[in-house]
């Protein structure tokens, strides 16, 4: 009897564990999978606040989800400015989910002052009691600047052994001195 | 006599009556039991077909409707849009450098990676008024951060910024090869490694593999460069009186400690036992 018990408890463990993964699944490629544009996004948030107050459909009140959005926007509009990168395409793929492990194919394109790259790499992130690691493998990185030597030797060597930070630390720093270069001589033309 | 008989007869059908109490109940939770695996495993196998039925459909450019419905609800709507803000947000993160505005100023995000592994992650929470000066943060008290943010804080954050990464970068990698030694290759260290909170000085007694039991060689590096993590000096040398093959190795690997991470000269050590095989 008791045997039974514990083979249907195991059961219902593992099938809960299971449906928590296929939920997060199921988001992931409607996540990925789908794109609005600006203009929806206004009308949606102009629909929701028409909406009766409240809670609408299991999503956080009208004024929570537009305060968050509205906050998001802020913090990347001041990096954008503060860093000079500029993000204009992001894509990602999940390609695996277990329960400690996720990893996602992300693609990144965007300019650094005037320079532009175009970046293609997975992202490992693992799950150890309530550290998150990650991981950058297979690092891809497509840049412009190809009549600079220094710049496509130092691509190579960042894009060999995945170091996706000192690449975009370097490329600031370049980016900036590269400007200042260009704005001087534009300054003596 | 028979009042005896009696008790024990009233203790039978109390007991009996507990027995048959106690069945019904574990028959009662089996059931409750069953009847719950069985719903989990209908809600299970719906998931996995609404799952297995987008990733046939696919790239519909609203993706698969949830039946029911024709058009996405605005929250829904409202919700992937902050999931994609969120998403370039930890792209910043990756980069280095990301940042959250608040209140009465920003708080600065610093990531730390050794090649494609990311570390730990530091925080300066600024204050913009009446001029900037730093509120909280969580850089180690070895890092000079006063030296630092007195020089460019107030003048060029960016600079500021950027020169803390380099500085805790540096310190982050000459920590994550130490640990890695310490990690894969204890067999030919002679202890633990000694090494000071900055990670900027390693002394260590080692081998290499195939060696026999003693440790000859000892490693002193030195990190001046705060902002580098290969050492600026390595001295190699033997503890005892050594033959000359062990000196002139010593003397390699001086050389080799000063232009390859620690875990990767322990590695090329390894690969050349292998190829003496």
């Amino acid at each position: 009897m008791d045997n039974t018990c514990q083979v249907y408890e195991d059961e219902i463990q593992s099938l809960e564990e299971e449906i928590k993964l296929l939920t997060e699944q199921y988001k992931d490629i409607q996540q990925e999978s789908t794109f609005y544009s600006e203009k929806e996004i206004l009308m949606a948030i102009k629909s929701f606040q028409g909406e009766f107050q409240g809670e609408s459909k299991g999503y956080g009140s009208p004024s929570d989800l537009k305060a968050q959005l509205e906050s998001l926007e802020a913090d990347l509009s001041f990096l954008m400015k503060f860093t000079g990168i500029q993000f204009t395409r992001h894509s990602k793929k999940t390609v695996e989910r277990t329960r400690n492990r996720t990893v996602q194919k992300h693609r990144l394109s965007g300019t650094c002052y005037s320079l532009s790259f175009q970046l293609e790499f997975q992202l490992l992130e693992m799950q150890d009691e309530e550290k998150v690691s990650s991981v950058i493998t297979d690092l891809c990185i497509v840049m412009e600047s190809g009549e600079d030597l220094n710049v496509s030797e130092f691509v190579s060597r960042t894009e060999e052994h995945g170091d996706l930070l000192t690449f975009f630390r370097s490329l600031s720093s370049y980016a900036e001195w590269y400007e200042h270069r260009r704005r001087t001589f534009l300054h003596f033309k | 006599g028979v009042f005896t008989h009696l008790e024990r007869l009233e203790a039978q059908a109390h007991e009996a009556g507990r027995k048959q109490e106690e069945k019904e109940q574990q028959e009662e939770k089996l059931a409750r039991l069953k009847e719950r695996v069985e719903e989990l495993r209908t809600q299970r196998d719906k998931l996995q077909a609404k799952v297995d039925l987008q990733q046939k459909g696919q790239t519909g450019r609203k993706g698969i409707i949830e039946s029911g419905t024709t058009e996405p609800s605005a929250g829904a709507v409202l919700e992937w849009k902050i999931r994609r803000l969120q998403g370039m947000l930890q792209a910043f993160y990756l980069t280095g450098i990301s940042a959250k505005l608040t209140k009465r100023g920003v708080c600065f995000s610093i990531s730390t990676a050794y090649e494609g592994t990311y570390l730990d992650s530091y925080y300066l929470d600024l204050l913009i008024r009446p001029e900037v000066q730093i509120h909280h943060h969580s850089v180690p008290i070895f890092i000079p951060l006063e030296q630092i943010t007195k020089r460019y804080l107030k003048t060029d954050i960016r600079r500021c910024l950027s020169v803390l990464s380099d500085h805790l970068n540096a310190y982050a990698r000459r920590k994550y090869q130490a640990d890695q030694l310490q990690e894969h290759f204890s067999d030919q260290l002679e202890g633990t490694l000694q090494r000071n909170s900055l990670c900027n000085l390693l002394v260590f007694n080692y081998k290499v593999p195939g060696e026999g039991k003693t440790f000859p060689f000892n490693a002193r590096l030195i990190y001046r460069d705060l902002c580098c993590s290969l050492p600026t000096e390595a001295v190699v040398s033997c503890t005892e009186k050594a033959p000359e093959s062990l000196q002139e190795t010593a003397a390699a690997h001086s050389e080799l400690f000063r232009h390859l991470a620690l875990h990767k000269a322990f590695c090329s050590f390894s690969r050349a036992e292998e190829r003496e095989d």
